[in-house]
C-alpha cells in the first residue's frame, strides 16, 4: 500500500491533466465528450477530496513536492520545498468546490457548441487553481494558484464576447489585478520580514511581536483576498463581473470563488499570524466590522435591483459580509458555522444562479419587472427559487440557517446579529418578490427598483428544462440537509486546526442549542412581509404618497450611484479601503 | 539596505494608482497597471539585494560565496510572467471593446446601463 499522502498532488493533477488533455483532443473528440469527462473528473476530484477530508481529520496528510521534506535541508530553520496540506477544513471545502463544478458542467451541457471544449478547459484549470489555492502551505504557491484562479475567471467572464461582458470584465481585471499586486507585495515585505515563505516557520518567526513589517504585509494581503472576498469598500468588482458572465460560470464565482477569499483569508490568518497579536487583535476586533458593513449595504443594494443575476450577486455580497464574520470569531465553534456557511451558501447562490440561467435560456432576460409573469409554465424552477429565496432569507432548515445561528452565538455581538437578519430578510425577501413576479404574476408598482441597471441577453436556448433543473434541485436537497450531519465533524476539524496552529482561540461561547426557538422565523417572516409589501404596493398617487416615494427612493439611488459601473472609481474605493485597513492598524 | 528602493516601490504604486483612477482611455489605463506592477519588482529586488553580492551562481565561486537572495528573483520572473498575460489578455479585451463599442474610454464603459 502506497502512502497516501503520495497521492495529494493528484488534487490538482488531475484538473489539470484532464484540462490540458482535452484541449490537444478537443479537434477530434465527438460533441459533448468534453462536457462528460469535465463533469467525471470533477465528480471524481469531489469524492477524492472528501476522502482527503476524512483521512485527514486528526492527522493532516502532507505531501513535500518532489522530495524536498524540511529533513532534506539538513537544518531545522530552513525549509527549501512547497508542501501541500490536507488538513479537513481544506479538504472539505476543495470538495465543495469540486461539486459546484460538477453541477454547472451538468448545468451548462450542450451550452458551449461551437467552441472546442476551451470552456471546460478554463473551467478545469479555474477547478485546479481552486483546490491548489486551499491546500498549499506556501505563501507563494499561494499567489500562483490566487492568479491563475483569477486569469481563469477573467477569460471565463469575458468568454460570451458581447457589450457587456467584455465591460464587466475590464472592470474585473483592472480591480483584481491590483490586488493581486498588492498580494505580492506583502509576500515580499513578509519575506523581508521572516526570510521564508512557508507556513510554520513564518509563524514562528512571527510569533509574539510582528512588528511593523509583519503588520504592512498582513494589510497588504487581507487588501488582496478581501478584494477577491468582496468585502466593502473592495466589492464593486462582483455586481459587474456576475451579472455580465455567463450563468454557469456566475455559480461557481458566487458559490466557489468569492468565498476562496475569505476562507484564504482565514487560512492566512491561521497559518501565518496565529501568534501575531496586533495581527489577532485587528480580525478579531476590527474585521467584524468590515463583515457587518458588507452584509447591510450588500443586503439594501440588492433589495433595489431587478435584474436577477445582479441581484444574486449583491446578495452574495451580502452574504461574504457574514462569511468574514465568522472567520474573524477565532474560535472553534465560529470558525465550524464559517465553513458551514460557505457550504451552504455556496448551493443555494448555485441552484439560483442556475434559476437565472434557465430564465435568460428561456426568455433572454432575467428582469424581473420585464418578465412578469411570463414563467408560468417554467412553475417547477419557481418552486426551487422559492424554496432557495427561503433558505437565503434563513428559514430554519438545512445548512444556512445553522451556520448562521453558530456564527451569531459564537461572535456574540448584537450589532452582527440586527445585520445578519436585516441582510438576509432584505435578500431573501427580493429573491422571493422576484420570484412572485416572473412566476406568479403579481406585480405591485415596483419602487426602487425600477431605477436600476439591466439588459437583456441572450443565452443558447435549446437545451432541455430538466436538464437545466436537474442539478439546481440536487443543489437545493443538499442545502437542505440537516447541519447536524456535517457540523461535529467540522467543529473537530476546525478544533484541531486552531490547536495545531498553537493558537489560543478567544474564549468561546460553545455552540447554540439545536432546538427550534420561535424567533428562528423572524428573518423569514420579515422577508416574506417585504416581498408581500412590494407586491402589494399602489402606485403612488396623491401628492403625499408620491413624496414618500421618493423620500424611499433616496438612499437607494445614492447606491446606484455608488455603483456606478466605472473602473476609475472602483479603483479609487479601493484605495481608500486600504488607506482605511492600515489606518485601524496604526492607530490601535 | 537603504530605504531608497522602498520609497521607490511606494511611490511607483501610488502613481499607478493615479494613472488608472484618471485614465481617460483603456490602452492608458493598461499601461499604469504596468507601472503598479513595476512596484513589486523594485520592492522584491530591493528585498533581496545585499551590497558586495555577486549572482547566486555558484558555477564558478565556492560555494558560500556571498550571493543576492535568489528566491525573490525568481518571484519576480513569476511575477513578470503573469503579468505579460494579464496585459495580453487586458489589450485583446479592449480591442474587442473597441470593435462593440467604438470607445475604449474607461469613463464611458459601463457594463449594465442604468434603466433611466
Amino acid at each position: 500500500m502506497t502512502d497516501p499522502a503520495s497521492l495529494l498532488p493528484l488534487a490538482v493533477l488531475l484538473p489539470l491533466g484532464a484540462a490540458a488533455a482535452l484541449l490537444m483532443l478537443s479537434h477530434w473528440l465527438p460533441p459533448r465528450s468534453a462536457d462528460l469527462a469535465a463533469t467525471i473528473v470533477s465528480l471524481l476530484l469531489a469524492l477524492f477530496c472528501g476522502w482527503l477530508a476524512w483521512r485527514g481529520l486528526n492527522q493532516p496528510l502532507i505531501h513535500w513536492f518532489a522530495g524536498w521534506t524540511p529533513a532534506s535541508a539538513g537544518r531545522p530553520d530552513v525549509r527549501l520545498g512547497i508542501s501541500f496540506v490536507a488538513d479537513a477544513p481544506s479538504a472539505a471545502v476543495s470538495a465543495l468546490y469540486a461539486l459546484l463544478f460538477a453541477a454547472s458542467f451538468v448545468f451548462s451541457w450542450g451550452y458551449f457548441d461551437k467552441v472546442h471544449a476551451h470552456f471546460q478547459v478554463l473551467m478545469l484549470l479555474f477547478l485546479a487553481a481552486m483546490i491548489g489555492f486551499c491546500m498549499t502551505r506556501d505563501l507563494f504557491n499561494l499567489f500562483v494558484w490566487f492568479e491563475l484562479m483569477s486569469i481563469a475567471a477573467f477569460a471565463l467572464t469575458a468568454y460570451p464576447l458581447r457589450e457587456s461582458s467584455l465591460e464587466g470584465a475590464l472592470n474585473f481585471i483592472v480591480t483584481n489585478t491590483i490586488a493581486s499586486f498588492s498580494m505580492l507585495m506583502g509576500i515580499g515585505i513578509l519575506y523581508a520580514r521572516t526570510g521564508t515563505l512557508d507556513f510554520a516557520l513564518m509563524a514562528q518567526a512571527l510569533a509574539g511581536h510582528g512588528g511593523a513589517l509583519a503588520a504592512g504585509g498582513f494589510c497588504l494581503l487581507a487588501f488582496a483576498l478581501l478584494t477577491k472576498a468582496a468585502i466593502v469598500p473592495f466589492h464593486f468588482w462582483l455586481s459587474d463581473a456576475h451579472a455580465v458572465a455567463p450563468s454557469p460560470v456566475s455559480v461557481i464565482f458566487s458559490g466557489a470563488m468569492v468565498s476562496a477569499g475569505c476562507f484564504g483569508l482565514f487560512k492566512i490568518v491561521i497559518g501565518i499570524f496565529p501568534l501575531d497579536r496586533a495581527v489577532i487583535a485587528f480580525v478579531h476586533d476590527g474585521l467584524p466590522w468590515f463583515g457587518i458593513v458588507t452584509a447591510i449595504l450588500g443586503g439594501l443594494t440588492a433589495w433595489a435591483q431587478r435584474h436577477l443575476k445582479r441581484l444574486l450577486a449583491f446578495s452574495t455580497i451580502a452574504h461574504l459580509g457574514i462569511v468574514l464574520v465568522g472567520v474573524a470569531t477565532l474560535t472553534p465553534e465560529g470558525e465550524a458555522g464559517m465553513l458551514l456557511y460557505i457550504g451552504g451558501h455556496g448551493l443555494i447562490k448555485g441552484a439560483l444562479f442556475m434559476i437565472a440561467g434557465i430564465l435568460l435560456a428561456r426568455f433572454n432576460s432575467c428582469d424581473e419587472i420585464a418578465l412578469y409573469g411570463r414563467g408560468r409554465a417554467l412553475w417547477p424552477a419557481g418552486l426551487a427559487m422559492g424554496v432557495g429565496a427561503l433558505l437565503l432569507a434563513n428559514a430554519p432548515v438545512g445548512l444556512l440557517y445553522r451556520a448562521g445561528d453558530v456564527i451569531d452565538n459564537a461572535l456574540g455581538w448584537r450589532a452582527e446579529s440586527i445585520a445578519a437578519v436585516l441582510s438576509s430578510a432584505l435578500t431573501g425577501g427580493a429573491l422571493l418578490r422576484a420570484a412572485a413576479r416572473i412566476f406568479l404574476g403579481c406585480s405591485g408598482a415596483p419602487g426602487p427598483e425600477r431605477s436600476a441597471p439591466t439588459e437583456r441577453e441572450r443565452e443558447k436556448s435549446d437545451r432541455p428544462l430538466w436538464l437545466m433543473l436537474l442539478p439546481c434541485c440536487l443543489l437545493l436537497v443538499l442545502a437542505l440537509l440537516p447541519a447536524n450531519l456535517l457540523e461535529p465533524f467540522l467543529r473537530r476539524a476546525a478544533r484541531n486546526l486552531l490547536t495545531a496552529s498553537n493558537m489560543h482561540p478567544a474564549v468561546m461561547n460553545g455552540a447554540p442549542p439545536d432546538a427550534l426557538t420561535p424567533s428562528a422565523f423572524l428573518t423569514p417572516g420579515l422577508a416574506v412581509a417585504l416581498a408581500l409589501l412590494s407586491i402589494l404596493r399602489l402606485r403612488p398617487v396623491g401628492r403625499f404618497a408620491r413624496f414618500a416615494a421618493r423620500l424611499e427612493t433616496l438612499p437607494f439611488r445614492v447606491l446606484h450611484i455608488l455603483h456606478s459601473g466605472l473602473v476609475t472609481d472602483y479603483v479609487m474605493w479601493m484605495a481608500l479601503g486600504l488607506s482605511a485597513i492600515a489606518m485601524v492598524f496604526y492607530l490601535r | 539596505m537603504s530605504v531608497l528602493p522602498w520609497c521607490v516601490a511606494a511611490w511607483l504604486f501610488a502613481v499607478g494608482i493615479y494613472g488608472v483612477v484618471t485614465s481617460r482611455h483603456y490602452v492608458h489605463l493598461v499601461g499604469c497597471l504596468s507601472v503598479c506592477q513595476s512596484a513589486t519588482y523594485v520592492l522584491l529586488l530591493a528585498v533581496g539585494f545585499h551590497w558586495n553580492a555577486g549572482p547566486p551562481i555558484f558555477y564558478d565561486h565556492p560555494p558560500g560565496t556571498p550571493a543576492v537572495d535568489p528566491v525573490v528573483q525568481a518571484l519576480v520572473l513569476t511575477d513578470i510572467v503573469i503579468g505579460a498575460t494579464v496585459t495580453a489578455l487586458l489589450l485583446a479585451i479592449v480591442v474587442q471593446v473597441q470593435k462593440l463599442s467604438g470607445s475604449v474610454d474607461p469613463q464611458r464603459l459601463r457594463p449594465l446601463r442604468p434603466n433611466a
